[in-house]
């Protein structure tokens, strides 16, 4: 894993009337512990990744409490998992990254939901919207209107969260309903403390099991209980959600002086609605606003009676929603309307964007256009114009200044990734076939998509790339090839991709990348990991597995060999053999590696022992700039300098001091016949008398035919 | 305070932001104020750019405000920045603002995959950068803290705080800070070390728009004897160009070879004087020697060998190794010659037969530090007496003076140095090693057959034949991955807006 945990699960143990410091997504792990929770599970995935992380490193305090970990195949099965509540009074909680997760998951949420819950169920979802997501931007609201899931947003604070945490679970037993708790990346990762309580061992849990079955006929999706489930959920857990709610005030009111508006808002909104507002001079540095808020926590179900309690009598309401559909603002609109309330103009998605993140700037301008549009008394329109003609005019200034936008520099592979050099090859192939189309999946991978390989033309799901070239396949003039990781495989790829494209008899070709862990969420374990935890079982190879389904053509590539991965390509690309073709390219994630090696080089070095160092460099001399290496690489350490050369006037293209010494660029080198430029450097740290005597030898000879060192 | 201090780091990934920011919050409560951040780690730590977010409420002991979790423009009061570009986005963002910021950045450059995979140079103008900061900041803070770090053996993240630190514009006192890292432990003498080093260099900074990324190389001035002819015959202004290609024509062949290398430069030099060229301080001869030199120094097998066993090259690979004394330093160099590459050594005749059969050639890994392996390579080297008689000697003096040619012809007829410098520049195309070079100095050889030595085109004047020169050279310089690169609005990962 590519952190350890130790520190923060020292902070799990903290008991009451303690103080825990640390960051959002961990507090919410103490708060399931706090809560009771009989099991937790999960598909890992930025930015809810720690909650998983932690509780696998906090083993032996789950195993006290009796808790049940584990790390699910997909977001499917964690969501599967909350089942253990349908019949028992266990309290459960699932997690995973939101919007894909909440897809993959869908068919259980369903089914979770249609049955209902008799112990408290909690999902924590990482909404992963706007900057810094790397997937595509739905909103997870959605799920929870059409599954009727409640659908927590708490305040951004460590407390609220907390909060929500511990009564989401309440809620969901005092309405049969399974809840989501919805936190942004920031939310996840903003820091705060928050005062403890004693954890709960579960009442039924691994120390002290369910005595006996229970069956139900009611919980089983089948005619006539599945219509049942249905009108149970609007007469019976609805209404039992909205008393809850109001009872508890999840929901929060903050007076204001200026009654003739307000702003209703989620509660994830908060502190950037509370930003804007003191930029604007309409609150104080604590978040006393001039301008009544309404604050959901709770952003589903919305409690009708507290929102025409909020709008009655306003002049204007501003609606602050982040997603679209605008399923709040509508839905106000509705209540309203339904309600006989007509005064409040309702503001929304008319001064504010209809899609995209929710920024400082965003919510600012929103906020000061809703003010120019109202107009309400004792508001200073001139200082909202002044801040943010300001805002406009800075950015204005800075183009005109910069004169053209500063290059973009999105994420890409590690130096020394061994997924790189497969891109490598799979471009030399390109050169000698033609184009390919390219189907990829998620993962590291999918960086391959950018510059400088530019490979991969769809990308369709975690999971799915060979599911999506199935119809490509068979109507594109050449053979289509697949990309997959490990993550993906086992996720997901293994059933939908490879066991259906052995039974239709696919002719494709699948390169499936063997790193080890599901790298591009924090290196987790898989099912091939190779270092398994104690508790994980043994490892599954996926060689065998793939042999076990049937998949007759099947080789297996260590990913630095470029010429190696282009031959078992070019091979897989041209042999008469029909059927799907697999290739494994095989190479260590390297963040996973250098963890694990450069403590123990680090020891090694320290006790005198012989290290040897190994690195690339070019000769500046020799190198004319043609960058034909760069194109084929794009590693991070593979990058340019002023040349020492007077008379070219060009950089030159040089391998910086993060170089792991991979091999890539030799390998390309010879692979791609680029330039001689190009060596590999090794450094024998700690030298035994052995390596001094052949170095005086060889310095001595080598002198003598004037190659003084 | 009527609010909190606002603080955003801009960083890489890998380049420890997100340390920096623990730091700031340790060295917050350590003062007893109220601090809270927040971070985006997602796929930005791979190499990405990516942003830390801090508030601190500097009131020993205050109620926690409420603080916001996003930046908001014109409301950053210390905007840091670990690389230039960063610096440059924040201003795009509006988080730089001469209201209230501190800017505190590195002026050294990670270059972007978009700059590098150019041909010639794709690189961002820093200086555009260098220059905006002391205007739209209120005060900025610049200077290289990539070498600040390697000077005092850490990472950028300590010389980064030590300059926030010492940029005047933190509410937290030196000490808190010093104490934030060594409660951090792991590391912590080589951070304070960097700390330091950052937190001194901001006293001694020039004021911000001043320096200079790096001072460009300056000719060396070898003295050779064709020195003396440089100074008769050519206009001062190229003496040191000059000089400077003799020594390499020198050391690439012999004095003869650099004579001529003279001769032909004079001859631009008259169609330079003729169309009034030292008006423009003789920029066309000047980017004619340029190329020239280089050219005529082209890179075959023999050349190569002997730039890999000069005396200075084991001494260059060991400082870029950072090998210490006692460390021994092994170098392997890969090549791969093909039967090209042997052919372009061999008598015309011979080439000829050879090329016609040639494969894709062997995979060698050299190691140039034994004794074999120099051996080897000296014994190529030494074949440069012969190379004069080898095929590819011969069609590259063809084409050079096919080249020169057209410049003097064409130069004469029109007196137009922009045309004439259009066709210079061309010799950009004859570079580079294998496939890469043939390609392109067959989009020479086109350019030539096409444009400049085209009486069609030459006759629809020189303005035209000006633009399709550069159109085509240009055309030919941007590969194709190249061209993606550029086109590659259509990003699938927001890493900070633009909007």
């Amino acid at each position: 894993m590519e952190r350890s945990f130790k520190a923060e699960v020292a902070k799990l143990r903290l008991g009451a009337g303690h103080t825990f410091t640390g960051e959002g997504i961990l507090a919410v792990t103490k708060a399931l512990l706090q809560s009771g929770v009989s099991y937790v599970g999960g598909y890992q995935g930025a930015p809810v990744s720690h909650l998983m992380d932690v509780l696998a490193d906090a083993r032996e305090l789950l195993d006290e409490l009796g808790v049940h970990f584990e790390s699910c195949a997909n977001e499917a099965g964690a969501c599967a998992m909350l089942g253990a509540s349908i019949n028992y009074p266990l309290r459960g909680a699932a997690t995973w990254k939101s919007v894909v997760g909440t897809n993959v998951a869908s068919d259980a949420l369903s089914n979770l939901s249609s049955a209902g819950v008799v112990g408290g169920t909690l999902i924590v979802i990482g909404e992963d919207y706007g900057e810094g997501a790397s997937i595509i931007q739905e909103r997870s609201h959605s799920f929870a209107q059409k599954s009727q899931v409640w659908l927590l947003d708490p305040r951004p604070n460590l407390p609220s969260i907390v909060r929500m945490v511990e009564k989401g679970f309440q809620l969901s037993e005092a309405s049969n309903t399974p809840v989501m708790l919805e936190l942004r990346i920031r939310a996840c990762h903003v820091t705060g403390s928050f005062e403890t309580r004693d954890n709960v061992a579960p009442k039924y849990s691994r120390r002290n099991p369910v005595p006996k079955p229970v069956f139900s006929l009611e919980r089983i999706p089948l005619p006539p209980h599945n219509y049942t489930q249905e009108k149970h959920k609007i007469a019976v857990r609805l209404p039992e959600a909205l008393k809850f709610i109001q009872r508890e005030q999840l929901n929060e009111f903050f007076e204001g002086e200026l009654r003739q508006v307000g702003i209703v808002l989620q509660g994830g909104l908060y502190n950037t609605t509370i930003r804007a507002l003191q930029q604007l001079g309409l609150a104080d540095a604590w978040g006393a606003s001039r301008i009544p808020l309404y604050v959901m926590n709770v952003t589903y179900p919305l409690v009708n009676e507290e929102i025409t309690r909020f709008c009655s009598g306003k002049r204007a309401v501003l609606v602050v929603e982040e997603g679209q559909p605008a399923h709040i603002e509508e839905a106000i609109n509705a209540i309203l309307r339904r309600a006989d309330i007509n005064d409040p103009h309702l503001v929304g998605k008319d001064v504010l964007p209809v899609a995209g993140e929710y920024t400082g700037e965003v919510v600012l301008k929103g906020v000061g256009e809703f003010l120019r549009l109202i107009m309400p008394d004792g508001v200073d329109l001139k200082q909202v114009g002044s801040l943010l003609d300001g805002v406009e005019q800075a950015k204005k200034r800075a183009a005109e200044l910069l004169g053209a936008p500063v290059p973009t520099r999105p994420p890409g592979f590690c130096v020394g990734c061994p997924e790189r050099p497969v891109f490598t090859a799979l471009k030399l192939i390109e050169k000698e076939l033609g184009g390919i189309h390219i189907s990829s999946d998620i993962g590291c991978h999918t960086f391959s998509t950018l510059p400088p390989f530019n490979l991969g033309n769809t990308v369709l799901g975690y999971g799915l790339s060979l599911a999506a070239a199935s119809a490509i396949g068979p109507n594109f003039g050449k053979r289509v090839v697949t990309v997959m990781g490990d993550g993906g495989f086992w996720h997901q790829g293994l059933v939908t991709g490879v066991a259906n494209a052995v039974f239709r008899n696919d002719d494709g070709v699948l390169v499936i990348m063997q790193n080890g862990y599901t790298s591009a969420t924090g290196t987790q374990n898989i099912a091939s990991s190779p270092d398994l935890r104690p508790e994980e079982g043994s490892p599954i190879a996926i060689e065998n597995t793939l042999r076990g389904l049937g998949v007759k053509w099947l080789e297996r590539v260590p990913n630095y060999q470029v010429a190696d991965v282009a031959d078992a390509l070019r091979r897989a690309m041209t042999t008469d053999e029909k059927g799907l073709k697999v290739i494994i390219a095989d190479g260590e994630c390297m963040l996973e590696r250098t963890r694990r090696e450069r403590p123990v080089a680090v020891q090694k070095l320290a006790a005198g022992e012989r290290v040897v160092r190994t690195r690339f460099g070019i000769d500046e001399d020799v190198c004319t700039g043609d960058r034909a290496c760069i194109r084929l690489s794009g590693c991070p350490s593979l990058t340019i300098k002023d040349s020492p050369d007077p008379l070219r006037t060009e950089p030159v293209t040089t391998v910086n001091s993060g170089c792991v010494g991979c091999g890539l660029c030799g390998e390309a080198a010879h692979a791609a016949a680029l330039c001689p430029s190009f060596h590999r450097i090794e450094v024998i740290q700690n030298p035994s008398g052995w390596d001094r005597f052949v170095h005086g030898v060889r310095q001595g000879v080598i002198s003598l035919l004037g190659g003084a060192r | 305070m009527s609010r909190p201090f606002t603080i955003l780091v801009a960083a890489l990934g890998g380049e420890g932001g997100g340390v920096l920011a623990d730091w700031l919050i340790e060295a917050a409560q350590h003062e007893g104020f109220p601090a809270q951040k927040t971070s985006i780690p997602g796929v930005s730590q791979r190499t990405g750019a990516t942003t830390y977010y801090v508030e601190i409420y500097p009131e020993k002991g205050a109620r926690p405000p409420a603080m916001a979790l996003v930046p908001s423009p014109g409301g950053i009061d210390l905007m840091a920045a670990s690389e230039l570009v960063e610096a440059g986005r924040a201003m795009q963002n509006a988080f730089v603002t001469p209201e209230r910021t501190t800017l505190v950045a590195s002026t050294h450059r990670v270059y972007a995959t978009a700059e590098k995979v150019f041909p010639t140079d794709g690189r961002y103008d820093a200086q555009r950068i260098l220059d905006a900061a002391p205007k739209v900041a209120q005060k900025a803070v610049l200077f290289d803290m990539s070498r600040c770090a390697q000077e005092a053996g850490t990472v950028i993240n300590a010389v980064l705080f030590g300059a926030i630190a010492g940029s005047g514009a933190l509410p937290l006192a030196r000490e808190a800070c010093e104490n934030a890292i060594r409660s951090a432990g792991k590391g912590a003498e080589a951070s304070l070390r960097g700390f330091a080093a950052g937190f001194a260099q901001v006293l001694s900074t020039l004021p911000a728009g001043e320096r200079a990324l790096s001072p460009s190389p300056s000719p060396a001035g070898g003295r050779m004897e064709q020195a003396e002819r440089v100074r008769r015959e050519f206009p001062e202004a190229l003496h040191a160009l000059l000089e400077e290609a003799v020594v390499r024509l020198t050391d690439f062949q012999d004095a003869a070879y650099a004579a001529l290398y003279l001769d032909r430069v004079r001859g631009v030099l008259a169609v330079d004087r003729e169309a009034g060229g030292d008006a423009g301080g003789w920029r066309l001869t000047a980017e004619a020697a340029r190329l020239l030199a280089l050219w005529m120094s082209y890179e075959d097998v023999i050349r190569v060998a002997d730039l890999k066993t000069r005396a200075g090259r084991f001494a260059r690979v060991r400082k870029e190794a950072a090998a210490k004394d006692g460390q021994i330093v092994v170098v392997t160099d890969y090549l791969k010659p093909s039967a090209h590459e042997v052919a372009d050594i061999l008598p015309p005749a011979w080439a000829e037969r050879l090329r016609r059969n040639a494969g894709p050639g062997r995979a060698v890994r050299l190691r140039s530090s034994d004794v074999s392996g120099f051996l080897a390579l000296r014994l190529i080297a030494a074949l440069k007496p012969l190379r004069r008689r080898s095929a590819r000697f011969a069609e590259e003096q063809a084409l050079i003076e096919r080249w020169l040619g057209a410049i003097k012809r064409l130069g004469f007829a029109v007196l137009d140095r922009e045309l004439a410098l259009e066709i210079v520049q061309c010799a950009l195309l004859v570079r580079g090693y294998g496939e890469t070079w043939r390609r392109s100095r067959a989009a020479f050889v086109k350019i030539l057959d096409e444009l400049v030595e085209n009486e069609q085109a030459v006759a629809k004047g020189a303005d035209a034949l000006k633009s399709a020169i550069r159109k085509a050279r240009e055309a030919a310089l941007v590969y194709e991955e190249a061209k993606q690169a550029t086109a590659a609005t259509g990003k699938p990962v927001i890493w900070m807006k633009t909007a």
